[in-house]
Formats: structure tokens, sequence, C-alpha cells
């Protein structure tokens, strides 16, 4: 095997990426903990450690850069790196996700609508960034289609919620202190469930940067 | 803004075949150096050939012009046709062919003579008049000119070697060829006489079919519309849009060795 140092480092980004998919998925869960619990203090401790996601980026940002510009890779190099860079910037929106959820921990009041079941929305999410994390470090190309198909129902499902809550936004019209009191009380939910639907949503995107990474097919893309 | 398919606009034009190699095969003595081959090469665009070392890129780029013919032990078998015609056929003058299919060298080789009587060869193997636009023609087409206007009499030996390489190439188009052949010609420059030549590549390819081969991956990338991979025991492994062989070769092998994980 020729080129060993660039091999190595082709390598090391792989790794790297995945393990800030690890960190990412990891900051997903204390969020919907602390949305579950409505425990504020997990909460902030997700939009405190925002920064390092923010680092973790920028380093690898940097390497892709480093390895386009010093390295020119090509062929399935190529679209590993540009597939990885395009990645990280999905993981990056993602975390930034998670701290808008920690943000609506102490106050999306979901227990007036028990039957929006946000965390197993968040769950659906979650799943669907961790599967498309491990397409990724095995080239699985049955696994991105699944995503993609699978998030026809968390998108389903966080349309009935947002729905539900509109129609009765809808139903107090004409009395605006009960509009003014309920959308208080429940526009957080909707943030909520909108910010999951796009977690859901930049899992998808890393499903289909896998999926051209490994054999040049951009079905998935848009 | 809108980003064409392809490096460049000629991408968009239609491939119309000038050189085409059927079965092309050739043997030094016992050696097969390139095997059958069987290629058309488009028409003012520009094909880089890559391979690694021995794998039977120069044979190739020789044997579109016959100067495998100047060699003893060499043996050409199949067709290469140039505008339809087999140029290996009895009644074809490989002196008037080569005025037609022109060549440049890895190092730049002007005659121990003037910049004018170095353009002026070209012109006189062509039978043409050498006159003073004649030879400003050739120097411009060739983005000389304007560094030499003014000492067409001094030796060509005294440019620098990049500047020597461009009056080869001005040399090789006085004639006024179809095709250009180069044969590594940037390997022996250094990096801005490089991007001068390649440039001019660029800009030679608006005129001409230009072949080049290269041992330098990136230079391919760069300035060609097509690419042909040779690899070693002189086999034609992939043909096709340098953008696609780049990105997404068709083979294994083609993969390994433009990735540098060959051998």
């Amino acid at each position: 095997m020729a080129r060993t140092e660039y091999q190595r480092r082709l390598e090391a980004l792989r790794e790297e990426v995945l393990r800030m998919g690890e960190v990412v998925r990891e900051r997903l869960d204390i969020a919907l903990r602390a949305l579950a619990e409505r425990n504020e203090e997990l909460g902030r401790e997700v939009i405190e450690r925002d920064a390092e996601v923010n680092e973790l980026y920028l380093d690898l940002e940097r390497e892709c850069m480093d390895l386009i510009a010093l390295q020119q890779p090509v062929a399935g190099d190529l679209r590993f790196v540009t597939a990885s860079f395009k990645i990280i910037t999905d993981l990056e929106r993602i975390a930034d996700l998670a701290t808008n959820l920690g943000e609506y921990a102490g106050r999306a009041k979901h227990e007036i609508y028990p039957d929006i079941d946000v965390i197993h929305i968040g769950e659906r999410a979650t799943e669907a960034l961790a599967e498309a994390m491990t397409a990724y470090a095995d080239e699985d190309v049955t696994t991105c289609y699944e995503i993609a198909r699978r998030d026809d129902g968390i998108d389903d499902l966080c349309e009935r919620a947002s729905e539900l809550v509109i129609r009765d936004l809808i139903d107090t019209e004409g009395n605006n202190a009960e509009t003014e009191r309920l959308f208080s009380e429940v526009s957080r939910l909707l943030l909520a469930v909108r910010d999951l639907e796009r977690v859901g949503d930049h899992a998808v995107n890393i499903a289909a940067r896998t999926l051209y990474m490994i054999e040049s097919d951009d079905e998935l893309i848009y | 803004m809108e980003i064409e398919a392809g490096r460049t606009g000629r991408a968009a034009r239609p491939d119309t075949p000038v050189l085409e190699a059927r079965g092309l095969e050739v043997h030094y003595g016992d050696d097969h150096a390139l095997q059958p081959t069987t290629v058309d090469i488009p028409q003012k665009q520009v094909t880089a050939i890559i391979g690694p070392s021995g794998c039977g890129k120069s044979t190739f780029l020789r044997s579109i012009n016959r100067m495998n013919d100047l060699i003893d032990v060499a043996r050409v078998e199949g067709e290469l046709r140039f505008r339809g015609k087999n140029v290996y056929d009895e009644d074809v003058d490989p002196v008037a062919l080569r005025r037609r299919i022109g060549m440049v060298f890895q190092k730049p080789n002007p005659f121990p003579k003037s910049i004018r009587e170095n353009v002026a060869y070209g012109l006189n193997v062509q039978g043409k008049e050498v006159t003073d636009e004649a030879v400003e023609t050739a120097l411009r087409r060739a983005a000389l000119w304007e560094e030499v206007e003014g000492k067409l009499d001094s030796s060509g030996l005294d440019l620098s070697g990049g500047q020597q390489q461009r009056l080869c190439i001005a040399r090789a188009i006085a004639p006024d060829p179809e095709v250009i052949l180069m044969d590594e010609p940037a390997s022996a420059l250094d990096p801005i006489a490089t991007s001068k030549v390649e440039d001019l590549i660029d800009d030679l390819a608006e005129e001409y079919t230009v072949v080049i081969v290269t041992h330098n991956m990136q230079q391919a990338a760069r300035i060609s519309d097509k690419t042909a991979v040779f690899l070693t025991g002189g086999e034609l492994v992939e043909f096709g849009d340098t953008n696609e062989v780049f990105e997404n070769p068709e083979h294994q092998a083609v993969e390994d060795y433009i990735t540098g994980k060959f051998g």
C-alpha cells in the first residue's frame, strides 16, 4: 500500500467523524431526557457544552480542507472526504437543535397534550442519526435507503402533533386571552416538535451523503 | 450562476473522433508493450494518457504518428485511423503524416539556431513560405510572442526551459497540424513554466486535438477533457470524461492507481 501517511489520515478522519457522531447523539439523548424530566439543569448542560461540538466541527472542517489542498484525494477518497465535510455540518446542526431542546426543557408543557409523545419522536430521530452514522462506518447502502424511507414516519408524527395544537389555537379564535394562554404554554412544545423533525432531516442528509460516498449515487440528495 | 458540466466549455461539444485505434498493438521484440487497444480520440479536445511507468502510454502515443517506425524491433498490429484512414497503410508517408500529427517531447529540444529559424523549420517541412507573419502567428499561438518579440535572431537555446518548450510547441504548430501529441511536456519545467504550458494547452485545444502523456495525475485532471488510463502490461483499462475518471472510475484497478493504493 502506497501513500501510507495519507491512508492513515483518511482513516483518522473517518474515526473522528464517527466520534463526533457519538458526541452529538449523546447530547441529543441528554436534551431529550431534560425535556422528558423538565430538568432545566440538564438542559443547561447541553447548551453550555455545545462549544465542544463546535470545536470538533472546526477541527474536522480544517482536516478535510487540508486533505483536499495537500493530498488531492480523487475517486472514492474524494467522495469520502467531501461526504465527511457535509456530514460534519449536519452533525453540528443537530447539536444546535439539541441546545434548542435543552432550552425548552423547563418550559415545554407536553403534559397538556398526552397524545403528543414528543419523547417518542425524539427517540426515533435519535435512532435515525445513530443508524446513519453506522451506515457511514459500515458503508451500508441498504440502511441509507431505510433511513430515508422511515423519515416519512417521523414527518407524519410531527405533522399530526402540530396540527393538533394549531387546531386548538384556531378553536380559541375570538377569545384572545385564551389564545394567548394556550400559545404561551404550547409554543415550546411546537418548537420542540419542529426541531426533532429537523434532526430527522439531518439524519437523512447524512444517509444521502453516505450513499453518494459509497456508490456515487445522488438519489437521496434532495 | 450557471455551472457547466465538465472542466471546459469544450466538454459540451459532441465527441467527433479524429483518431480511432482498432485493436492497435505494439511489440518490441518479445515485449508486448501495447495490448490490443480500441479507443476513439475526440477532435479539438485534450485527451490525457496516464498510467504507471512501463504501462504502454508513451508507446501508444508514439504509435499515433508512427514514431515507433524509428525503432527497429517495434512491430505494430491492428489499425490506427486518422480521419478514417489507417496510418499504417502502405501508401501513407510517415513524414507527411507527422506534419499533420506533430509532437512535443519531454525535454525541450530547440535546434541550436535562432528563434526565427526554429519556427521556420516547422514551416519549411510543410513547404510553407517562411514569412515574418507566419513566424509571428506560430509564436503567438504558442504564447511566446510577447517574450521574444524583437529578439527573433537570438539563439533558441538562450531561452528559459519553459520558453524553450513553448518554442518547441511553436515549431510543432507552425505547419498547422491537426493533432499535437505531447509526451510529458511539462515534467522538466518549474511550476510557473508548467502553468504557462498548461494554459497554452487549453488554448491550443480550441484549434487542435491534443493528446498528452503525463505522469502528473493532477495535471491530467486539470487540463484534460478525456482521460485514458493504461495499467501495467500495456492495457488500456479505462477511457472516459476526465471528471468521471477522477470522481467515480469504473474499474477498481483504476481507483487503486489514482488514489495511490496501487502496488
